[in-house]
């Protein structure tokens, strides 16, 4: 594997990837605008006043992109900096992390710093916190910060007692290639955008749910918006006119509403799908990234392979790792559809590392490991066996809740959509 | 053309004779002016690479210095267990004081090759006398399993991996000033301005690859 020609590769992929994401943004606000016009049609149609409006106007376009583009840019800015404000220390806190100090006598922590002390001469960047996360069995590894001041590197506990030196120094050289290449940048941004589309589907529910809502009420209490129209209906006289025109501007409305709502889930899917791909494009860089730091294609390889022959894998089991699945050494999460992954698939990325693979995974390797665990930890042995089956049991669940709160509480920042959020966070919970 | 011809002569009776020597000294005055100033971005360019390469070294000579310090703690670990084995002991600490002596001279003067061919030497012994050492520890499974004993190989281990990574940046910025250095116009000013070749750092013997690959 030629990796500065690897990288040339992946790079320019997903700078073409990134530039799909802008078109796709721009043909959102393309859609929307003939959503708004489908409805102005209908609603001059519904009117009967004969000439067909036209298609295209200045002032309606204007006021479309008026809405979406800061829409679109508020969204993604405060998403971004929603996500920014944790800093890779906090992204590491919230993924159950332990900070091992500098001082650390404990060997395989030890090791561990010296690893990433190694990686960081290597690579020519500043040597990052280290965070281990010990409640985690399988093998994976995370770069968080949004750049070089705040980055951070965490390993799991399962990566620490499964992988040799060698392995660990490919997985850090695979990890500080992220920081190098400003991949947590790109996702924080990318994520952003997605952030901004959903904001576009919640605006269509909030549209349809002000709607919704007011004629509720209006049918509960005989008071609300549309009063004055029932009682236009019961007096006659002059009122046929405009009872059509807001009937029709009513329809019209939903009309738009559920347009948009539509164009926004289709953008988000889209969205993801295109993030997916960048993602995966990252991890080919960065394994070819950590070839070029460590030259020593055994290590990361090998890690890999190990990867595949343990039974518990790289998934975690905080339920917050959904959200930095991106940044991890491995795949994080249990059901990933191959479109959407973040990560490509194992056998193709040792495939690439490694020559001559003959497709064989490496068996877990507990005994010399585990003694010197058993030392800090008695009950290890007893715990291990647990662990493997609690997480069985455990993941999906934990999965969906974490999706559903980290909604609930984007929704509760963002207070613009109060009113919708049960609604949404229902609905993401069952697309997940 | 034909404007300048009429209009000028009449006003200004200077001949094409009296203006070329002031043209000729305006042309060489540009051109010495011009060398002068390539010249200095000769210079400053060498200066930069210079204190590159040798900030590269100050990297490796940490991790050296690091490495000449842990010896001893191993050494002095290992006694009670190789009694026996004195020559081997002797044979490291004899490599190191030498390592550590010539990484003293090397680190005053980065850009002197003689000075850097003997830190390479003396490594390259050294390396050849520790892995006689951890070959030998591999015949004593308690000195293997002793904390210390393994805390030291693992300080040791990535001070290796350290040096080697360091070294190639080493490498790399002493590639660029040399290929500068001898480029054309500037190996004629190198030579004037006192930039001597520099040193690559390899350390020659092949075991020491073996070397940070012990395995307990």
């Amino acid at each position: 594997m030629d990796f500065f020609e690897a990288q040339d590769h992946a790079q320019s992929r997903s700078k073409f990837l990134v530039l799909y994401f802008f078109c796709a943004v721009l043909l959102i606000i393309a859609a929307v605008y003939f959503a708004v016009t489908g409805g102005v049609f209908y609603y001059q149609h519904k009117l009967g006043t004969g000439a067909s409006p036209p298609l295209f106007t200045g002032l309606r376009l204007s006021l479309t992109a008026g809405i979406v583009v800061p829409l679109i840019c508020f969204g993604s800015l405060w998403r971004t900096s929603q996500l920014r404000s944790k800093g890779g220390a906090g992204v590491a806190q919230s993924l159950g992390g332990r900070k091992v100090s500098y001082t650390t006598q404990r060997p395989d922590e030890r090791m561990l710093r010296n690893v990433v002390e190694e990686m960081a001469i290597a690579s020519g960047l500043p040597v990052p916190e280290v965070y281990v996360m010990d409640h985690e069995t399988g093998i994976n590894a995370f770069a968080a910060g949004f750049g070089l001041s705040d980055a951070v590197i965490g390993v799991t506990k399962g990566a620490i007692e499964q992988l040799d030196r060698d392995e660990l120094q490919g997985v850090i050289a695979h990890e500080f290639s992220h920081i190098l290449n400003g991949d947590m940048r790109l996702n924080t941004k990318l994520s952003g955008w997605v952030f901004g589309i959903v904001m576009l589907t919640m605006l269509g529910r909030g549209f349809w749910r002000f709607i919704g809502g007011g004629s509720k009420s209006r049918s509960g209490s005989g008071r609300g918006i549309y009063v004055g129209r029932s009682r236009g209906s019961g007096g006659g006289g002059g009122g046929g006119d405009s009872k059509g025109g807001a009937g029709a501007l009513i329809i019209a409305v939903i009309l738009v509403a559920v347009l948009i709502t539509m164009v926004g889930f289709i953008g988000e899917f889209f969205a993801r799908l295109i993030q997916a791909a960048v993602s995966r494009q990252r991890e080919y860089l960065a394994d070819a990234s950590a070839l070029q730091f460590t030259r020593n294609p055994e290590g990361i390889g090998n890690a890999l392979r190990r990867i595949g022959g343990i039974h518990h894998d790289s998934v975690l089991q905080n339920p917050n790792a959904s959200e930095f699945a991106h940044a991890f050494f491995a795949k994080s999460l249990t059901s990933e559809v191959s479109f959407l992954a973040t990560h490509p698939p194992l056998k193709k990325r040792i495939a690439r590392l490694l020559k001559d693979w003959q497709g064989d995974y490496l068996k877990p390797r507990p005994p010399l490991k585990k003694q010197a665990a058993t030392k800090k930890k008695p009950n290890r042995g007893s715990t291990a066996f647990g662990d493997a089956m609690g997480g069985l049991g455990a993941e999906s669940t934990n999965g969906a809740q974490g999706a559903t709160s980290d909604n609930f509480q984007q929704m509760l920042t963002a207070g613009l959509f109060m009113q919708c959020l049960g609604n949404y966070s229902g609905l993401f919970t069952e697309n997940s | 053309m034909e404007l300048i011809f009429i209009s000028i002569p009449p006003i200004q009776r200077i001949t094409f004779g009296d203006m070329i020597g002031w043209i000729i000294l305006g042309v060489i005055v540009l051109i010495l002016v011009g060398i002068v100033f390539y010249v200095i971005g000769i210079y400053n360019t060498l200066v930069q690479l210079r204190n590159r390469f040798t900030n590269a070294f100050a990297q490796i000579d940490v991790q050296l210095k690091r490495r000449h310090d842990l010896i001893p703690n191993l050494v002095e670990t290992a006694k009670g267990y190789l009694k026996h084995e004195k020559e081997t002991l002797e044979n490291v600490i004899k490599a190191r004081n030498q390592a550590a002596s010539a990484r003293e001279t090397a680190a005053a003067h980065p850009e002197d090759a003689s000075s850097m061919q003997n830190l390479r030497a003396s490594e390259g012994a050294l390396a050849g006398a520790m892995t006689g050492f951890f070959a030998l520890s591999e015949a004593y499974p308690d000195l293997k399993a002793n904390q210390n004993m393994m805390q030291l190989t693992e300080e040791l281990t990535t001070t290796e991996n350290k040096i080697s990574f360091a070294r190639q940046a080493y490498n790399d910025a002493v590639m660029r000033y040399n290929t500068d250095r001898e480029q054309f116009p500037a190996a004629v000013f190198a030579g004037m301005f006192n930039f001597l070749p520099a040193e690559y750092f390899e350390i020659e013997d092949p075991t020491e690859k073996i070397a940070p690959k012990v395995s307990f």
